[in-house]
């Protein structure tokens, strides 16, 4: 356990010591002040709805992004710079190296979520008043949806190159916020192969949508406290198989 | 408890790399074996790419070999047991740049175990101990080659290991660098760890192994002591002199097997020790100077050439002599 924290405190630390989190949290706090200001533009109380609608949808999008360039390349250049060789001759396992990675990632992720969230939490006080339960749920879920990504990067990094690795990512990202409406469709008109198919791609695939709770955010409709536990358990033995997946393609690889 | 004597053993090691692209595979290691005993230095030692740093990386666990195996004080290659007595310097090492020296070193003594309480102390020698310690809460991104080579032994040898491996460990060092790597290298061997080491830096081999494995193409080609070394002196002497004209030679054409002339220079090849003296006293009588008298000795650097290039020369023949040719025509042969 030492040894994964200690990874996972260097991965971090490498993380947010570098510029692109930077950049990445001054691109959130102007999109975010750009809702701000256009929000007065729209008639009644559908200005407040804008920057909460426009917040969570950027928090979401710039943190799958990040988790997507940072994680492409955290665990590539470490084995291209053969710094990865400080780890592996110490008595750290193939298992714990990835969990401590996954872990750092995740906290540095963390991080910007919390500062793109309370940098929308103040811009929503000042427009509408004392941000809901919901919205700060809503982040939550967002936090979970990039926890899932994080692996899928960190997976893909283990045997391919960061350009591959993003763009297997952005491909499963799009695919598994699709993945449920595919399923739906490929039921009502496909034939038995299609829907077939698309059963299997619908369990293969992360279902994304259910880390989305921006529109019970936005129009503070109620939901239930039951989704939210259960899409954690789902974020959770996704991020688990995953990362075993990972492992196993880890622990067979030569260092050259 | 035994003393384990064996601390490093690496039998029949044979590794392939797949090729790329419709290239044909390669096999760059063919059987590779040898040991390394507790308290021994062990120099490897060969030419570039013929696979001394695969088989370091083999007996690390960062490679799998096809077939043969890497057993380190008893224990497979890659097993943590083993891993937690081994140091490792590797080749040109690039370490987390965003870290400062203090945060690296603490980094790596915590993954390699070390208790908490201990570790600041450990980290304050190691710094001490390299050189390093005014540098230690600069960034490892603005070292200098030799200063990141020094950073490497630091984390090597930070945990105390009963082996360490080092390769190409003067890589990069100034004259002072390297004279601080040999006296760490040689305190270690003082307190019975076993150092294996690459380089190709000759002459600081000579000077610290016990012993040299040297490879060629992916396999063994020899395995030789330090002693052996000295004991491969031949029993001849060379007697350098000046003044010498064919004349003074022919009078001792029954006491020296080869000669061979270099502008002023004669070098006459004694065959045996207990005719030095009346060569020597010859030449004076009849009025040339001796300048020098070397016995035959070889070099480490001598039997890796000849090793190497299948050089079948005999110890003592110098690869500089332009002709050798006795007096009234004979001609001496290299045997």
């Amino acid at each position: 356990m030492n040894k994964i924290s200690s990874i996972a405190v260097n991965t971090f630390r490498e993380s947010v010591r570098e510029k692109l989190l930077y950049i990445v949290i001054l691109y959130g706090g102007i999109l975010l002040l750009s809702t701000f200001i256009l929000s007065p533009l729209s008639v009644g109380a559908a200005g407040g709805k804008i920057i909460t609608d426009v917040g969570l949808a950027g928090i979401s999008l710039l943190g799958v992004l990040t988790a997507i360039m940072v994680g492409s390349t955290l665990v590539h250049k470490e084995i291209e710079k053969k710094a990865v060789f400080m780890v592996m001759t110490r008595p750290v396992s193939r298992h714990e190296y990835l969990i401590g990675k996954f872990s750092g990632m995740v906290m540095a992720l963390g991080l910007l979520m919390l500062i793109m969230t309370a940098v929308m939490a103040v811009m929503i006080f000042i427009g509408r008043g004392v941000p809901g339960a919901p919205v700060f749920l809503a982040s939550y879920l967002s936090l979970l949806e990039m926890m899932v990504m994080s692996s899928i990067v960190i997976f893909f990094s283990t045997f391919t190159t960061p350009i591959l690795t993003s763009f297997f990512s952005i491909c499963i990202f799009v695919a598994g916020n699709l993945s449920g409406d595919l399923r739906a469709f490929a039921q009502k008109f496909g034939g038995a192969f299609v829907g077939y198919f698309m059963e299997v791609f619908y369990y293969l695939l992360p279902n994304l949508k259910v880390f989305n709770l921006r529109n019970e955010a936005v129009h503070d409709l109620r939901f239930s406290g039951s989704d939210i536990v259960l899409a954690t358990i789902y974020a959770a033995i996704y991020c688990g198989a995953i990362l075993y997946f990972a492992f196993l393609v880890f622990r067979r690889r030569d260092f050259s | 408890m035994p003393v384990e004597r064996e601390t490093l053993r690496v039998d029949a090691v044979r590794k392939t790399f797949r090729g790329e692209l419709g290239m044909a595979p390669k096999e760059v290691l063919h059987g590779v074996s040898f040991e390394a005993h507790r308290g021994e230095i062990l120099g490897f030692l060969g030419p570039n790419g013929t696979g001394k740093t695969t088989t370091i990386k083999i007996i690390l666990g960062l490679m799998r070999p096809d077939s043969g195996c890497v057993t380190i004080f008893g224990k497979n290659a890659g097993d943590r047991m083993a891993l937690s007595r081994l140091g490792y310097l590797p080749e040109n090492p690039y370490f987390f740049p965003h870290l400062t020296l203090r945060e690296f070193l603490h980094y790596c003594g915590s993954l390699s175990g070390i208790d908490s309480d201990l570790l600041g102390n450990r980290c304050d020698e190691m710094m001490t101990l390299t050189g390093l310690s005014e540098s230690a809460d600069r960034r490892l991104k603005g070292f200098s080659k030799g200063m990141t080579q020094r950073a490497g032994l630091a984390q090597a040898i930070l945990h105390d290991p009963d082996l360490l491996i080092l390769d190409e460990p003067f890589s990069g060092l100034d004259p002072l660098g390297r004279k601080m790597v040999r006296d760490i290298m040689l305190d270690l061997k003082k307190k019975g760890k076993t150092i294996f080491f690459s380089s190709h830096i000759l002459p600081d081999m000579e000077a610290l192994c016990d012993r040299t494995v040297i490879i060629r193409d992916g396999m063994v080609v020899r395995s030789v002591s330090m002693d052996e070394v000295f004991r491969m002196a031949g029993s001849g002497t060379e007697v350098i002199a000046r003044g010498c004209s064919e004349d003074i030679i022919e009078g001792i054409t029954d006491y020296i097997d080869r000669v061979a002339s270099r502008g002023r220079e004669t070098f006459l090849h004694v065959k045996k020790q207990e005719f030095l003296r009346t060569v020597i006293k010859h030449l004076y009588n009849n009025g040339a100077d001796v300048l020098k008298v070397v016995p035959d000795q070889l070099s480490l650097e001598e039997i890796f050439i000849r090793e190497i290039s299948g050089d079948p020369r005999e110890p003592g023949m110098k690869a500089d002599h332009m002709s050798a040719v006795l007096p009234g025509g004979k001609e001496a042969h290299d045997e």
